[in-house]
């Protein structure tokens, strides 16, 4: 059973801000997601070996190094950059 | 009452593979801020990370050197937290299954520290806070890294210390790591709690989060024991919480209170598959182990009747062993060989990590060279020890030094010439010596040897001395 709390403390540690009119509705969503999922895992079926749908298992990289990208590639998307960091404000 | 403490060790360890675990840039240390990363490493959508094969290899070295299980089925799982320090806001580990179940380190009382598991996971980037605000640099994130988590089992600072030590020293020797604690590629989570001493019901426990250096742990683990003692005389209750040590102020302090307690909301990773490993593969890599201190060091005692503490010191370091094996082969006495080690090389390697590389101009053959014409009689210790000198300083052979003149002894008569002239040359210690100053007769010895070039023998001359002169 999915709590107002539950809601609150997933907000939480995925650091969202979840109005308050909207919990109810949000802890009727969660609900509806995880009885879909037990649905799922109630059908029935072998698990006999099953693991991922291309049934692949070690798939490997050598170690070989391949050049980065130059920093300024990277930093692109950055919402802020400096000195050559990704930059994160303090909010507080 | 009497407290017991209870520790157990979360130990991070950078491996030194050529590139990250899930990406090919490079995991080389420093570099420009933001240089060494890709879409991978920084956690774009739509990228796949990709397992580097070595990485495998090497953990299940460590889970080998270490008496652990190897896994036949390994997977990955997320770890979520919002970070910075993550860029994809998880961290790839492994909870559900993984690599290296078990295993122990054995300290030298005997008590067999044992180990929980071994798994692969990522490093997180670094953060540089300045001024309120946070630099992050991702060069770090993604190199691959082995966490070896120890149960419960050590019970004081020195058994802490030890085990931490015997983790580097088998890490460094089986080349997975070079555990460089200053430099971040091994750092400790310190779990401890206390108890009255007997009891068998473990106390809350505190986390004492990323030490990086040895003196440090004991110097918290010391605080952090007599804090939590001292709360539960008076009464209180200790707080289960992850604390922070200020080396400044020799105390910890509470990183995260209880309220945003991580939740991290594992689950298996659906961009990387499962890994198996094969028996045949496993053997093969445990081939491939060198011999492991712990093995050595019972060698050297048992086979060759060193002294424990000489056995420990030629163990330590993978590359002095290596070279007293060398100078050891077909010696009569590796005790010899051990004294040259211990006594005259040893000063010309002073730091921990001069003694780490071992780089002596002096060859262990050439040692072995050395070695040889003592055990043979041609030469005599004092001569020994003086060419080891200039050997070392040259980086020539010991024939070099040694003519065909220097070897076999000094005959009686010529030790007699000798030791007269020694008595001749030297009155002032003749009279101390009679005088009751007993030790006026080494610099009469010295002069013997001296002028023989080492090759008398020093317990004869001095015999001989005494008698001439009393």
């Amino acid at each position: 059973m999915v709590t107002r709390e539950d809601v609150e403390n997933i907000a939480l540690l995925s650091k969202l801000f979840v109005p308050e009119e909207e919990l109810d509705s949000l802890t009727q969503s969660m609900q509806d997601i995880i009885n879909f999922a037990d649905e799922i895992n109630n059908a029935p079926a072998s698990d006999e070996g099953f693991d991922n749908i291309n049934n692949l298992s070690n798939v490997f990289r050598e170690d070989v190094v391949v050049p980065s990208y130059p920093s300024e590639e990277i930093l692109k998307n950055a919402p802020e950059q400096g000195e050559d960091h990704f930059l994160v404000r303090n909010r507080a | 009452m009497k407290y017991e403490l209870v520790a157990g060790f979360e130990t991070h360890i950078e491996l030194q593979t050529k590139t990250k675990i899930f990406c090919g840039c490079t995991t080389q240390f420093g570099g420009e801020p933001n240089t060494h990363c890709c879409p991978v490493c920084i956690g774009l959508p739509g990228t796949l990370p990709v397992l580097n094969r070595e990485v495998v290899r090497y953990a299940i070295k460590a889970g080998l050197a270490v008496h652990g299980e190897i896994a036949e089925v390994a997977k990955m799982d997320r770890k979520n937290y919002c970070y910075p320090d993550l860029a994809k806001a998880y961290q790839i580990s492994q909870l559900y299954a993984p690599l290296i179940i078990g295993g122990y380190v054995e300290l030298s009382n005997g008590r067999k520290i044992r180990l929980h598991h071994i798994h692969i996971e990522e490093d997180a980037g670094k953060l540089i806070h300045q001024h309120g605000d946070t630099y992050v640099d991702y060069n770090r994130g993604g190199v691959p890294l082995i966490e070896i988590v120890s149960e419960p089992d050590i019970r004081s600072i020195d058994e802490a210390k030890e085990y931490v030590e015997k983790l580097q020293q088998v890490m460094r020797y089986i080349g997975i790591s070079d555990c460089k604690m200053q430099e971040g590629s091994m750092r400790c989570d310190v779990n401890i709690s206390v108890r009255p001493a007997g009891s068998e019901k473990l106390g809350t426990r505190t986390e004492i989060k990323n030490m990086n250096s040895i003196t440090n742990i004991a110097k918290a683990m010391e605080y952090e024991f007599e804090r939590q003692t001292d709360l539960i005389e008076s009464g209180g209750a200790v707080v289960q919480e992850t604390l922070r040590y200020d080396d400044a102020t020799g105390t910890t302090s509470s990183m995260r209170s209880k309220e945003d307690a991580h939740d991290y909301r594992y689950f298996r990773d659906p961009d990387l598959v499962t890994i198996n490993v094969s028996r045949e593969e496993v053997e093969a890599l445990r081939a491939e182990l060198p011999e492991l201190p712990a093995d050595k060091c019972r060698r050297y005692i048992g086979e060759f009747g060193l002294p424990e503490k000489d056995a420990q010191l030629l163990t330590k370091y993978r590359a002095i062993s290596e070279y007293f094996d060398k100078a050891c082969e077909g010696v009569k006495s590796a005790k010899t060989v051990a004294n040259f080690i211990i006594g005259q090389i040893f000063r010309r390697t002073e730091t921990e990590s001069d003694k780490e590389v071992f780089a002596v101009a002096t060859t262990p053959e050439q040692l072995n060279e050395l070695v040889k014409l003592l055990d043979s009689g041609k030469i005599r210790n004092n001569l020994a020890k003086s060419t080891l000198e200039k050997m070392l300083d040259s980086g020539k052979g010991a024939l070099e030094f040694i003519s065909e003149s220097d070897m076999g002894g000094v005959d009686e008569g010529a030790l007699l010439e000798l030791c007269k002239a020694a008595i001749e040359a030297n009155p002032k210690a003749v009279e101390d010596f009679k005088n009751g100053k007993e030790k006026a007769i080494k610099a009469l010895v010295g002069n013997v040897m001296k002028n023989s070039r080492g090759k008398a023998d020093a317990v004869a001359a001095e015999a001989k001395i005494k008698e001439l002169i009393s």
